[in-house]
């Protein structure tokens, strides 16, 4: 047997358990550094780790119409979204990965597959996958989970318009939170895929609407799925869950049955806006604006096409007529009316003599009707539209005193609508004039912009709360769009009070007059409405025909124009005569003629409106396809095209014009 | 006197080697049971526990015959599992990539896992056949390394770099016991120094340099390769200083930490029983390796007491790398946990390796 020294290793043990000491000590060392200098951070971790926090979006607030009409309310949706860190290739090569079968189940693109693939792969948050799939795909994708590590169906709700294109650009639409506006959204809460208004009230009213999120704390395990009740409960206790609070709902002041009734009477023009209001209060019963969109697909993803049919519409249905601003036409006269008698320049019974033509500064300003009107009073000059009478008044006040007036009406300036970024239209005046005209003011500028043409631009909304001084006694109110807001069980948290936003000074016989000549319009023979007037309501109002282009020395009659040539048709007034409940202003971009076309749209609404038709009744699907109103609308509109004088005459006085020398061509009955 | 000297062999029962494993082997089970998230097919600390069977009768089989017969087959043994590490590269069986397994039908064979034997018998003989008692020269290392560095190139082939690592350090821990010049020592030192970056760019493979990429920025890559270090990092963090609790790892229960039966499993204890549990499982090891080196003290010849150093040396260097890389000190190589994580192949030849420990133990010098 090979012995060895008793002191063999004696050394060495000694060194080697030095070395092992060392060596655990280290590890010891670690172990403390983790466990006791950094316990609490990775217990923390630890915990984040099991516990997902899952926003739960609250129920956005519905609208309603002054009647309880829903004009926007939720549905239930679900979307597919993927936690990028769970989302892995199965180890086995049987199970197929599950982008394949996402695809498959979802009916993704190649090219939606590609794009997603990628934004997994940064593994920065979670992935929305697709968005208000149908419950069959839900079903598939539930089923298969196992199969589909990280992948979660997640309920939302997406938005829904009953009225769809009919209320469109009042009510909004919702979309998704873009990249370059998220920034700034995050610190009110909003994450990427949230939605948010984008226009009308939806837009306007996104912070009452959108409620507050609450927050549901759920246990999961390393693939993101759920674990039991009984776990979570022993886990986390039972804060589990923050309910989220609803958002609020608005009742609005706005009439659904008059939004249908003037979509079915707008349907033979393609463009153009129509404002009813309460003078009373000056609550807006309808904002209507065409062409329209269906807000409906505007708030899921839209189709290209039909984002490219709008970007090509040279109508831009995307734009709230209601609000842009355009040559009011003759339906401003009631401007140049009042400051007649304020600036003492005649009295309601001094008559100016119409020739057809004006002669000031060397060249003759003409009257719409070539032959002149003859001896008018200013009741007379807003019945006939008599362009020579403002003529006078305005060589007579200048200019500034025509924007004096304009802006007692509440022209030129904001008048306080709270959504679609309302124009403020435009007042001209001798100081704007200066700064902006080519050559500078000019004395004559007064007698085109005493007629709402030249340079003075007005909304529509303008024109019909200045209507609605004139009906009520001289206030212009604030437009009321929401009547108040509500909770989702009907209780009343706040109401937005009629506020008076400026009273016009208006002599009680100077109201008179003006009224009296609104009447006379609508109810005289003569009258640029008169042929239109309903039956069942006494009906006031002014025409309007607007030109948009300079007119060249050859004239041709307006369907032979270039559309973006043809003139705007007006019509403003207000119904009944002698209580008015009722402002209504129709416009008809590049319509053709107040009295010919706008008037009998505008008589077509208020006669179904105070004879209480309501269209809501019939199937919303049928609304645009239906081919008419009422027998008896149909026998008026034959009427006009038989053969009313008036409408000739507009005709003639286009046509007919020969050589006027002013700048801006001024027409209007 | 054959009866006499049977009952006096039985009387030297290493009973303090005896609990150390059996209580580092107890634990290791109570470990499994509370890691154990199989849902099907049998538990694991149910298999654990009838590999630890298993492994009992070849440790007591193995103390039976007296180590003179270990010593005498040595080379033979070393030359056999060489055979095998060439199957392997030939005919063995693929899992994740690399070649490490031979199929045998009713049982999957690991023989890097035998090489660690192998190379302590080899070793240890032929140590045990020469006097190097003034300490070895660069001349009579070129030998031995060669042989071991030949086998160890296999394993390396499979590619298994942690296994090939511990091989090497156990063969060095031997060596180093055994004593060297120091002119011999530093002259390693260096060649060693020198041989890392040709070790980087034609020994490794992609992955491996990926994982040791991915330990020298921990932090940077949250999901890729060192996912689960972060994973296995935040469970030992979580159990803090008194634990969670038995079976209440929701790192491990929850399925955060790969691996958590077998590299990993030290994260379910260090979660369940925080660092006192780690401290109390540290010093277990270390007691275990102080007295396999204390056994080496006293064997009865260079050859037992190089084998106790070299079993000893298996247990230091995969307690040190293992619980080095699940808390983030080190790459991860693939390297067992001895006694706790799952496993025949690795808890049979520990099993084995601690048979030959009681064997040298039991037939100490004061025997005679």
């Amino acid at each position: 047997m090979s012995t060895v020294k008793h002191e063999f290793g004696g050394k060495q043990q000694l060194g080697f358990m030095l070395a092992v000491a060392f060596a655990f000590s280290l590890l010891l060392g670690r172990l403390w550094y983790i466990q006791i200098l950094h316990g609490d951070e990775y217990w923390r971790a630890s915990t984040e780790n099991i516990i997902r926090n899952i926003e739960v979006s609250p129920p956005r607030g519905r609208l309603m119409d002054r009647n309880g009409t829903v004009l926007a309310e939720n549905r239930p949706s679900f979307d597919v979204v993927v936690q990028p860190y769970q989302f892995v290739e199965p180890k086995d090569a049987e199970t197929p990965p599950p982008m394949q079968l996402l695809q498959g189940y979802l009916n993704l693109s190649k090219e939606d597959v590609e794009r997603l693939a990628k934004k997994i792969s940064q593994k920065q948050g979670e992935v929305l996958i697709a968005r208000d799939v149908t419950r069959a795909q839900v079903a598939m994708v539930e089923t298969d989970r196992l199969r589909l590590p990280g992948v979660e169906v997640r309920a939302n709700s997406h938005r829904r318009y009953p009225l769809e294109q009919v209320t469109a650009h009042v009510v909004g639409f919702m979309g998704e939170v873009r990249g370059n506006e998220l920034k700034e959204m995050e610190q009110f809460g909003y994450r990427p895929g949230d939605y948010v208004g984008r226009m009308g009230i939806e837009r306007a009213y996104e912070a009452i609407l959108r409620g507050a999120p609450g927050i549901e704390r759920q246990v999961v395990d390393a693939r993101g799925i759920p674990q039991g009740e009984a776990e979570t409960r022993f886990l986390i206790g039972d804060y589990q869950k923050v309910d989220p609070i609803a958002g609020r709902d608005l009742v609005t002041t706005l009439d659904a049955r008059l939004h249908l009734i003037i979509d079915e009477a707008m349907r033979n023009y393609p463009s153009g806006g129509v404002v009813a209001l309460d003078p009373r209060d000056g609550s807006l019963l309808a904002m209507y604006s065409k062409p329209s969109f269906n807000p409906n697909s505007w708030s899921g993803r839209l189709s290209a096409q039909e984002k490219l049919r709008s970007d090509n519409d040279p109508y831009k249905p995307m734009l709230d007529k209601t609000v842009s601003a355009y040559f009011p036409g003759s339906t401003f006269k009631i401007v140049g009316a009042l400051a007649t008698f304020e600036e003492q320049v005649m009295d309601a019974d001094d008559e100016v003599k119409c020739p057809g033509y004006y002669r000031f500064g060397g060249r003759n300003f003409r009257c719409w009707k070539h032959g002149g009107h003859g001896d008018m009073t200013v009741s007379q000059a807003l019945q006939h539209s008599c362009d020579v009478y403002f003529y006078q008044v305005a060589e007579t006040i200048g200019i500034d005193k025509i924007a004096q007036y304009g802006y007692g009406f509440g022209f030129g300036e904001l008048t306080g609508y709270p959504i679609n970024d309302e124009s403020p239209g435009r007042m001209p005046t001798k100081e704007w004039h200066r700064k902006r005209s080519p050559d500078g003011f000019k004395y004559g500028f007064a007698l085109n912009t005493i007629l709402g043409q030249g340079d003075t631009l007005a909304t529509p909304l303008q024109v019909a709360l200045a209507y609605g001084a004139v009906a009520n006694g001289g206030d212009v109110y604030f437009p009321r769009i929401v009547d108040r807001v509500e909770t989702s069980e009907g209780n009343p948290l706040f109401v937005f009070d009629p506020r008076v936003r400026k009273t016009v000074k208006m002599d009680p016989v100077a109201l008179a007059e003006i009224r009296k000549g609104l009447w006379l319009a609508a109810n005289a023979d003569g009258g640029t409405s008169y042929s239109h007037r309903p039956d069942n309501v006494e009906v006031s109002g002014k025409t309007g025909t607007a030109q948009v282009h300079k007119i060249g020395r050859i004239r041709v009659a307006n369907s032979e124009k270039e559309i973006r040539f043809r003139d705007h048709a007006w019509f403003a007034g207000y119904a009944p005569s002698d209580e008015p409940s009722l402002v209504l202003v129709v416009f008809l971009q590049h319509g053709g003629h107040g009295g010919s076309d706008a008037a009998p749209v505008a008589m077509d609404i208020i006669k179904r409106y105070f004879a209480g038709e309501d269209p809501l009744a019939r199937k919303i699907g049928e609304v645009h396809n239906a081919p008419t109103p009422s027998v008896e609308g149909v026998g008026e509109r034959e009427d006009v095209s038989s053969g009313d004088f008036e409408d000739v005459n507009d005709l003639i006085s286009i046509d007919a014009g020969t050589d006027s020398e002013v700048d801006q061509e001024n027409a209007g009955e | 006197m054959n009866d006499r000297r049977r009952s006096r062999f039985w009387g030297r029962i290493d009973w303090t080697l005896l609990a150390l494993v059996g209580v580092i082997s107890g634990i290791g089970i109570l470990n499994l049971f509370s890691a154990s998230r199989a849902a099907y097919g049998m538990p694991v600390h149910v298999s654990q526990s009838l590999w630890f069977a298993i492994g009992s009768v070849v440790a007591v089989v193995t103390t039976l015959v007296d180590y003179k017969w270990f010593e005498r087959w040595a080379y033979f043994v070393f030359a056999a599992v060489c055979f095998l590490l060439v199957a392997v590269l030939v005919v063995g069986t693929e899992l994740n990539g690399s070649y490490r397994w031979l199929n045998f039908g009713f049982f999957m064979m690991q023989p890097s896992e035998l090489l660690k034997v192998a190379v302590i018998l080899f070793t240890s003989k032929y140590l045990h056949d020469r006097d190097f008692s003034t300490g070895m020269s660069l001349q009579n290392l070129l030998v031995p390394c060669g042989v071991v560095g030949a086998a160890v190139f296999l394993v390396l082939k499979q590619p298994d770099l942690g296994t090939s690592l511990v091989i090497l350090a156990i063969f060095g821990s031997i060596l180093l016991f055994q004593g060297l010049r120091m002119s011999s020592l530093m002259t390693l030192a260096v060649v060693g120094l020198l041989s890392i970056p040709v070790v980087w760019n034609f020994g490794m493979h992609d992955y491996q340099r990926s994982r040791v990429v991915s330990f020298l920025n921990l932090d940077e890559d949250t999901h890729g390769s060192s996912w689960q270090v972060r994973q296995s990092i935040i469970a030992f963090g979580s159990g803090r200083a008194w634990g969670k609790g038995h079976v209440e790892s929701t790192q491990i229960q929850k399925g955060f930490v790969p691996e958590h039966e077998n590299d990993f499993v030290a994260a379910n204890w260090g979660e369940e029983r925080g660092f006192v549990g780690m401290a109390g499982i540290l010093g277990l090891y270390f007691a275990l390796i102080a007295w396999g080196l204390r056994i080496a003290t006293q064997a009865r010849d260079k050859f037992g007491a190089l084998v106790a150093v070299g079993v000893s040396a298996t247990i230091f260097w995969h307690v040190f790398v293992n619980l080095g890389m699940v808390t983030g000190m080190l790459p991860v190589v693939g390297l067992t946990l001895p006694f706790m994580s799952a496993g025949g192949s690795s808890l049979v030849t520990l099993m084995f390796e601690i048979g030959l420990l009681m064997n040298v133990s039991m037939r100490r010098r004061a025997l005679g």
